[in-house]
């Protein structure tokens, strides 16, 4: 086990720079998350620590170690890949005990741990099978099986679960998150889906067009998003912003740009007349009060009711608990929890408070 | 039908006329298909039965066109005995038998020692192009591929001089070594495409988790992605094979005894006082059986290799 250093890391391919001076410190034993859309260079970052692709310039640390040169093997580190890159030709256990056949492991040893790793991801019943004979899942476990039989510094997980159906994903999330618990290993996962790296990690990195938006425990960014980026993209459905400016009038409240006033806790001083965007989480609209949104779609799912609405031309989305009675077209009145409201500004996306 | 059945609508006779006329349908089908197929094993076995049957028959058989053996014509072993290898004189010595071994052990090494090294450089040449971006001027991996393919379009012909004049002078005429270095040049092209579909097929991250795993860039490659490839490679083999055993022209114009092989010796047979038709086909027999146990034995190979990367 050790500790992750990304010291104001970039990569270009020839005059393009796709990764930004990042930098990210991930402590010994900590389960960190890269999430991002795709192409922000979550992926891109995972592979220069693996070290299959090369750092244009800064440093990373394994340890205490610069690995910067250092090929992939000598970095003490096991990968499981979004297409499990199995070997097709090895069987399940020669797939496992394959790292320590080449680390010249004896074969009495490679037999025990690739047995326990096996016991821990119930496929002792398959290790004489061939990839190719395995389900979907199986053969993610064989992948996590690989990479834990060697006990590295560090695992590197990319994507492991998007080829996965919905259901198994869930499964595997919880099976991965029980593994980290049980084995203490330093782990970095790379994924686009916020519900994983909300659900799974010690702490989350956010990351856009090669920057780091922003970094910090999952219910931090929900709480506290430091920007429009991550208030949108972390929490499902989004959250919902609208365009206006705050008015401070005795009490501060904000008038979007069609004139309807929503409440607020508090302003930032000097704040009168400051255009800016209004976020509240669809799930911090409550029925009733004085905010009237037109109902234009319903989506009841049992444990909750998604109802998208329009205030003026701007759409909202709330999500109730409780069931609605109401249709399209009609009027709904909701009122936004005004403690869970964030503000940011309209030019540069920043949170204000 | 079953739901004619169930609603009870048609009269219960018209559900059994109707499959019966399936089912004669389906046998005439069935019939079509299995005399295409017989007419066509006919066709293609044809030859090989004429070849043989021949390689036992007197002169007056060959060309009276009897076909049937011991119906039509009384085989005989005067086809082999010119050779020196019918069962009366094959222990006994012969000047034409050691000629035969000369060549058969000529087309042996030429066409094993040319598919070797086509598939060793082909197979890197197309690892490179699979995995590596070149630019060579204005070409891509896209043209270097098309450039090794095009090679097949150019006529041997327009080869001859250059080939007989760089031969002479290199002193390779009429060596085994000239012959194999000609033949890898002729294959290569086929070696390169079937070794770079298959690599195309080879995801990158089975490489990078050898990497990762603890293999170098060559170790991955020997480890990993050469085993995956063994049935593409296997394939390109056969095929090179094939088509060296056969090679008649760079034979026939850069040898002249010592490396001379078996399909210039076929066709020397034609001499002055006419064809000797049953040493002919005693000799083709010889020359076709090594390619008809390929066939038999390795079809699998090349089919497996061949449809690589065609479906999961």
């Amino acid at each position: 086990m050790a500790s992750v250093d990304v010291d104001k890391v970039r990569k270009s391919y020839g005059p393009l720079e796709v990764i930004h001076s990042v930098s990210v410190n991930i402590v010994d034993g900590e389960f960190v998350i890269l999430v991002g859309p795709s192409g922000c260079g979550k992926s891109t970052l995972l592979r220069m620590i693996a070290g299959l692709e090369s750092i244009t310039a800064g440093d990373i640390r394994i340890g205490e170690r610069i690995v910067n040169h250092l090929p992939p093997k000598d970095r003490d580190i096991a990968m499981v890949f979004q297409n499990y890159a199995l070997y097709p030709h090895k069987t399940v256990a020669e797939n496992m005990g394959f790292a320590l056949k080449l680390r010249h492991a004896s074969k009495a040893e490679i037999e025990t741990r690739v047995r326990r790793a096996a016991e821990i991801l119930d496929l002792i019943p398959y290790l004489s099978r061939y990839p190719r004979q395995l389900s979907g899942g199986q053969r993610q476990r064989v992948a996590m099986g690989r990479a834990i039989v060697r006990d590295p510094k560090v695992f590197l997980f990319d994507e492991p679960l998007s080829n996965l159906d919905a259901k198994l994903r869930v499964q595997m999330r919880a099976e991965i998150k029980e593994l980290h618990q049980r084995l203490k290993t330093t782990t970095i996962y790379v994924t686009h889906d916020q519900v994983e790296a909300m659900t799974m990690a010690d702490r989350i990195v956010v990351m856009r067009d090669g920057i780091v938006e922003q970094a910090g425990l999952p219910l931090d960014l929900y709480d506290q998003p430091a920007n429009l980026f991550v208030a949108g993209f972390i929490g499902s459905p989004s959250m919902n912003f609208l365009k206006g400016a705050i008015r401070v009038n005795g009490k501060p409240s904000f008038v979007t740009e069609d004139g309807v006033t929503l409440p607020l806790a508090s302003a930032p001083a000097g704040a009168d007349g400051r255009p800016c965007i209004y976020g509240v989480r669809p799930e911090h609209l409550t029925l009733g009060g004085d905010v009237k949104v037109e109902v234009s779609v319903i989506e009841p799912t049992g444990s909750e009711t998604q109802v998208f609405a329009k205030i003026g031309p701007q759409k909202i989305v709330g999500v109730f608990r409780e069931r609605v009675s109401t249709k399209p077209g009609e009027t709904l009145l909701v009122t936004p929890n005004v403690d869970a409201v964030h503000l940011f500004d309209s030019a540069t996306g920043a949170r204000l408070q | 039908m079953s739901a004619e059945v169930a609603n009870g609508v048609a009269p219960r006779n018209a559900p059994i006329s109707s499959r019966a006329a399936a089912t004669g349908a389906h046998i005439i089908e069935r019939v079509l298909i299995y005399a295409a197929l017989a007419l066509w094993t006919f066709i293609a076995l044809f030859p090989l039965y004429w070849t043989l049957s021949t390689s036992f028959k007197l002169g007056r058989d060959v060309t009276q066109g009897h076909l049937i053996p011991w119906l039509d014509f009384q085989p005989s072993w005067k086809g082999f005995q010119s050779l020196g290898l019918s069962p009366d004189t094959i222990f006994a010595h012969s000047n034409v038998r050691d000629e035969f071994l000369n060549k058969f052990f000529n087309s042996v090494i030429c066409s094993l020692g040319a598919s070797a090294l086509a598939v060793v450089i082909g197979s890197l040449a197309a690892y490179g192009l699979s995995r590596f971006d070149y630019k060579f001027g204005v070409w891509r991996n896209k043209d270097i591929s098309f450039f090794f393919l095009s090679q097949l379009i150019l006529p041997p012909v327009v080869l001859a001089m250059p080939f007989l004049i760089l031969y002479k002078e290199l002193a390779l005429l009429d060596t085994r070594i000239g012959l194999i270095l000609v033949y890898t040049l002729m294959v290569l092209p086929i070696v390169i495409w079937v070794m770079r579909d298959q690599f195309d097929t080879i995801p990158n991250e089975i490489e990078q988790a050898a990497l990762v795993d603890g293999c170098s860039i060559w170790g991955a490659f020997f480890r990993i992605v050469l085993p995956i490839a063994m049935p593409g490679m296997v394939a390109a083999f056969i095929l090179s094979i094939v088509l060296c055993w056969n090679e008649y022209f760079f034979a026939s114009l850069l040898t002249g005894f010592d490396a001379q092989t078996l399909p210039v010796m076929v066709a020397s047979q034609t001499g002055s006082q006419g064809i000797n038709w049953w040493t002919m086909a005693a000799l083709s027999t010889a020359a076709i059986a090594p390619l008809v146990l390929i066939g038999i034995f390795l079809e699998r190979y090349i089919v497996m290799g061949l449809t690589a990367g065609s479906g999961k």
